[in-house]
């Protein structure tokens, strides 16, 4: 069994032996990434249309599909409209105070079959188990968004309490919700964003996964041929809030 | 490949490979496609170039302190919750997963993509263990079914035509199947999609390594990269020390070119990044998380002829454009990574006598080194091979006196005068319209596959000794 020790130990070496082949910098980071991060979020928040305008073409340009509503209580009637569309009824979603909206109760009222992520850590692991099957078997999941990239059409979703990975995962479709305080115009801009959520800023979310999400689940490893929903969601929608949903 | 298959001299492999018309359409259609993909994501990405020589100076800057940066990724995945092994060797990295996958009782594993993996021959070491693996990425798990390997790095089953793919799920899933990529992709989906709510134990390998914050990057089209990392109890990652990036920044420029390169998309559909076990209010993600650090031959290379390999992104740009590659396809090259960049890391992990001909499988146009995202300097590194080959006498011998003679040639003026005559009257039985086209004993090798010219009635030099306005 090699040891960390051993193992750094010959890298070590190496490095100490070997002439660089030129001068070279890594990128150089935000030094005060929480500053800088809120200056690109006061930034932003100017030109957010111009922004939400790339970011739809780029979404659509993914084969998202994009909606727009004027404020968050009108999310239920488009989500009952995609779920009824295809022909099914069970929807799993986030939590409510990760989500920023309670929407179960006007989703339940239009005849939908919700089921609620917990905000705390389940109470065993049968009761894990029995979550990722409802999870498994929902025809939908509804989530929020921590990033919407412009340049890319990308929605970034953190997991953490009531945030679950599945959510977006698992069902045949993935809608998400989001409002103009998730737009960003660059993977630049992420990186900033990330580094400040690593350091001194606050992040989104507790969780241990990060997922950068453009489009459906794609492949073309049969005769190149381009299929949708291999593994993850084989619809992927964008709502856009104009009322930013936390008030 | 098995060794039987790599006993057949590397010329047999690529002279069968030109001979399956299937194949020969398919590595056209497909490498032509990503050609054009790729051609049409940079035009449309202005900032593409300077990133390319960004991404080129970070993986540099990398290398040159690569120790602090696994020691920093080191500490971090620990912090985090996660444990981090040291493999010198592929048989160290297998039995270090088989003895996770012993300690956990896992029965099935689930893996997405990862030529680390591939690498290692893992999926042999864990059937031997008892545990069973299944691959999940569709192309991965079409050539695991046929009992294959993947024949190029991102697109690992374009050898298989859907009707190859239905016979192949009739026959082993036990129901039928017809040869359409949508219905054949939804039958994959409902019997991989068990496997991952089964499975105890996932094996990914990991595009990138942010030491600065313990995070393992997948960058992946279908999810299954997502599902593995997420449903199963435990998480074994495996990677290449050359993997790992100081920041979020630096890993940002490298997702800005690597699918671009790839696949001409702008972002591949799931780029995940994980950072250890599950957190406290989780729901998913795996109790343990085991991060490989893998050798295999690379560290010797830090300061070795190959250091420049070690930048590789693993995009596949220059299979695609590469005119050998195309002609043969991945499994003639005999080893995991196929094409340009695949001989420099054969050369790296199994030792230069294995690519004593593989080395001579380039016409070294240099079309590899400008499709690179990060300009790896492939044929330079092609030709140091091919001498190093000569300066061990690995060469077969009649090649190596043929060029020692032409050596000696070449450094006597008087010599070369002489030899020049004596050819031209030498060359006259087996000059052809022009060419020499057949040459006899030994010199048949080189007339086997191209034309000579012949010598020219008057050579340059002795025109140059006597045309006057040659010289004006």
């Amino acid at each position: 069994m090699t040891t960390r020790a051993e193992f750094l130990d010959r890298i070590r070496a190496q490095v100490r032996r070997a002439p660089g082949r030129f001068q070279a910098a890594s990128a150089r980071r935000p030094r005060h990434a929480a500053a800088e991060a809120e200056a690109i979020r006061r930034e932003l928040a100017e030109r957010w249309p111009e922004t939400l305008e790339a970011f739809r073409r780029e979404f659509e340009g993914v084969a998202g599909v994009f909606h727009r509503v004027a404020s968050v209580d009108m999310v239920p009637a488009v989500v009952d409209g995609i779920v009824r569309e295809r022909q099914a009824r069970e929807l799993v979603t986030w939590h409510p105070t990760a989500l920023g909206a309670d929407l179960a109760p006007a989703l339940g009222a239009r005849g939908l079959d919700v089921h609620s992520m917990p905000a705390a850590e389940p109470a065993g692991s049968a009761e894990r188990e029995r979550l990722r099957t409802i999870a498994a078997r929902a025809d939908l999941g509804l989530t929020g968004v921590d990033l919407a990239i412009a340049e890319t059409g990308t929605l970034v979703l953190v997991s953490g309490v009531g945030r679950p990975r599945s959510t977006s995962l698992l069902p045949p479709c993935h809608v998400a919700v989001f409002d103009r305080t998730a737009l960003v115009e660059s993977l630049r801009q992420v990186g900033v964003l990330l580094e400040a959520w690593h350091g001194d800023g606050r992040a989104p979310a507790g969780g241990a996964s990060i997922n950068f999400i453009t489009g459906p689940s794609r492949t073309a490893d049969i005769e190149l041929t381009l299929t949708r929903g291999v593994h993850g969601p084989k619809e992927v929608h964008a709502i856009f809030v104009e009322q930013p949903i936390r008030g | 490949m098995s060794d039987a298959e790599l006993a057949t001299p590397f010329r047999q492999r690529a002279g069968g490979a030109m001979k399956d018309a299937f194949l020969q359409e398919a590595l056209t259609i497909a490498t032509t496609k990503f050609i054009g993909l790729r051609r049409e994501a940079f035009a449309s990405f202005p900032e593409g170039e300077a990133l390319r020589d960004q991404a080129r100076a970070i993986k540099e800057a990398t290398l040159q302190r690569l120790d602090q940066h696994l020691e920093t990724l080191i500490s971090n995945v620990e912090r985090l919750g996660g444990h981090v092994h040291y493999a010198e060797t592929s048989a160290e990295a297998r039995s270090i997963i088989v003895d996770i996958a012993k300690r956990t009782g896992a029965r099935l594993a689930v893996k997405s993509k990862s030529m680390a993996t591939e690498e290692i021959h893992l999926n042999e070491a864990l059937e031997a263990a008892g545990v069973t693996p299944v691959e999940t990425d569709l192309g991965e798990y079409i050539i695991q079914l046929a009992h294959e390997r993947p024949s190029h790095i991102i697109a690992p089953a374009i050898h298989k035509t859907k009707g190859q793919v239905a016979e192949l799920f009739t026959r082993e899933l036990k129901r039928p199947a017809e040869p359409d990529p949508e219905a054949l992709t939804l039958i994959a989906r409902g019997e991989l999609r068990e496997k991952f709510l089964q499975a105890d134990l996932g094996i990914s390998g990991a595009n990138f390594a942010v030491a600065e914050t313990g995070t393992v990057v997948l960058v992946t089209n279908e999810g299954n990269g997502r599902m593995v990392t997420s449903l199963p109890r435990v998480h074994v990652a495996v990677m290449g020390v050359e993997k790992v990036v100081p920041s979020f920044t630096d890993l940002m420029v490298f997702l800005a070119i690597l699918a671009k390169s790839a696949t001409g998309q702008k972002l591949s559909v799931y780029t995940s990044m994980v950072q250890g076990p599950r957190r406290a209010g989780e729901l998913e993600g795996p109790d343990e998380f085991h991060l490989v650090l893998l050798d295999g031959g690379r560290i010797a290379q830090i300061d070795g002829p190959l250091r420049e390999a070690l930048s590789c992104l693993r995009c596949g740009a220059c299979l695609n454009v590469c005119p050998v590659y195309r002609q043969i396809g991945g499994h003639a090259y005999g080893y995991t990574y196929p094409g340009p960049i695949g001989i420099l890391l054969t050369a790296m992990l199994e030792g230069t006598p294995a690519v004593r001909d593989l080395a001579h499988a380039s016409s070294l146009c240099g079309a590899c080194a400008d499709a690179c995202p990060v300009r790896i300097d492939i044929p330079r590194m092609l030709i140091e091979l091919r001498r190093e080959v000569d300066d061990r006498k690995i060469a077969p011998w009649p090649e190596r006196v043929a060029f020692k003679l032409l050596a000696g040639l070449l450094r006597r003026p008087w010599l070369y005068r002489l030899a020049a005559r004596a050819g031209r009257i030498a060359q006259k039985p087996f000059t052809r319209g022009g060419r020499i086209g057949r040459l006899p004993l030994v010199f048949g090798e080189w007339t086997r596959t191209r034309d000579l010219p012949p010598v020219a009635p008057r050579t340059f030099q002795e025109r140059w000794a006597t045309d006057r306005d040659l010289r004006a």
